[in-house]
């Protein structure tokens, strides 16, 4: 057993204004770019449970993929992964459980997966996580955490 | 009497215009079968003249629009749409069904990602025919419109492909203005057999003149929509084969 963490970057979108995240306009210059986090619990060969993400998750021609903890980008002022409270049903999760299950020959068995999006934040002045918190997350479905770039945990 | 082709519509869950699309097959003349992926066989491709993917939101787009709808028709069928479309088979992808014909690689190599704009785009939009003498585009003018509806619809091909898909001959349709970003404002692409059509706008939802949102819309003067000459251009296509095997 096994966990391979994986993250999704678009080549084509990069960073846009922070202001489109939120409900009234920020005083601070900000931008933001999206990725996708998958944290796969599994059974099997690495390089399998790899070629599993790589087929099924990532868009070859449009995006990149990162394994690993790291972040794939730098220079962000905070990055706020979310994703689906436990318990919550995560039909993104439940779709891709079902697709795996229905392969016939699976080289590695997927134990649990869960996915988060992430926002990284980009900022030259002082832009605090929790306006963004309060407009992007939704806390009856979702949970979440912010990570500064220094790799601390401050919500 | 005259054989009446048949189209075999594949559905999805999550396909959403599968009643309207069937309902233009229908009205252009085909004898129509709207069957679940889960209940698909190669013997229903081998009855079918032409095979439908119609749009909507295949699995919800989760992870990225058609791909788990990919996984799932290479499980279900393997080779067998390869086999159809080698022995004459035609194969027509619209708007999601364009995404899942890219992703399972029947149409030049590329992806359709998210708008320019990150947003939903659902609004009427003008086009502009790249090819002569495509079996589902005949009848259809240089220039005409079609309702377009996605947020997935941005073509993008590896470097300096777009430009030789339309030096080839390959891109069927382009935008005549740049609504998403598509790579050369490619907003349909058929494959080199030319009996591959994949596009992004929906012409299942321009089938009679008064579709069109200007009342007054003329068009060719006739009661149809463009949309119903593409129906109708594949149609009279694979009808006329038919006659000659017959004869």
């Amino acid at each position: 057993m096994a966990i391979l963490t994986a993250e999704v970057i678009s080549e084509f979108d990069g960073k846009v204004d922070a202001n489109k995240l939120v409900y009234a306009p920020l005083n601070e210059n900000a931008s933001y770019q999206k990725t996708r986090v998958y944290f796969i619990e599994y059974a099997g060969k690495v390089t399998d449970a790899e070629q599993f993400v790589k087929r099924t998750l990532v868009d070859s021609y449009a995006e990149d993929v990162s394994f690993g903890c790291e972040p794939v980008l730098s220079g962000f002022a905070f990055f706020i992964d979310y994703g689906m409270k436990p318990g919550a049903l995560d039909l993104e999760r439940e779709a891709i459980l079902a697709s795996h299950r229905g392969a016939r020959d699976k080289a590695m068995e997927i134990l649990s997966l869960k996915l988060t999006q992430r926002i990284y934040i980009f900022s030259d002045g002082g832009v605090a996580p929790e306006r963004f918190i309060r407009d992007v997350c939704n806390s009856a479905i979702h949970v979440w955490s912010v990570t500064d770039a220094n790799d601390r945990d401050v919500a | 009497m005259e054989e009446r082709p048949n189209a075999l519509l594949l559905k999805f869950p999550g396909t959403n215009c599968d009643g309207e699309t069937a309902r233009a097959l229908e009205v252009a003349g085909f004898v129509t079968e709207v069957l679940p992926i889960t209940r698909v066989t190669e013997l229903a491709l081998e009855a079918a003249h032409l095979v439908v993917l119609s749009g909507g939101f295949s699995y919800g787009d989760y992870v990225m629009a058609g791909r788990l709808a990919q996984l799932e028709t290479e499980r279900k069928l393997g080779d067998s749409l390869i086999r159809f479309r080698d022995k004459g088979g035609y194969l027509l992808g619209i708007c999601n069904g364009f995404q899942i014909l890219t992703k399972l690689g029947f149409l030049p190599r590329g992806s359709l990602i998210n708008n320019t704009s990150g947003r939903f785009i659902c609004h009427w939009t003008g086009l502009k025919r790249e090819v002569s003498g495509n079996p589902f585009m005949n009848g259809l003018p240089e220039s005409f419109e079609l309702p377009v509806a996605h947020a997935e619809g941005r073509f993008i091909a590896p470097e300096g492909a777009a430009k030789s898909y339309l030096a080839k001959g390959l891109v069927a349709l382009t935008y005549s203005s740049d609504i998403n970003g598509s790579s050369s404002a490619i907003a349909g692409l058929t494959d080199e057999s030319g009996r591959v059509l994949g596009l992004m706008p929906h012409p299942e939802r321009f089938l009679w003149a008064c579709n069109h949102y200007d009342p007054d819309w003329q068009g060719d003067g006739s009661e149809w929509g463009w949309g119903y000459m593409m129906f109708k251009s594949i149609h009279d296509t694979i009808a006329a084969e038919l006659a000659v095997v017959s004869v």
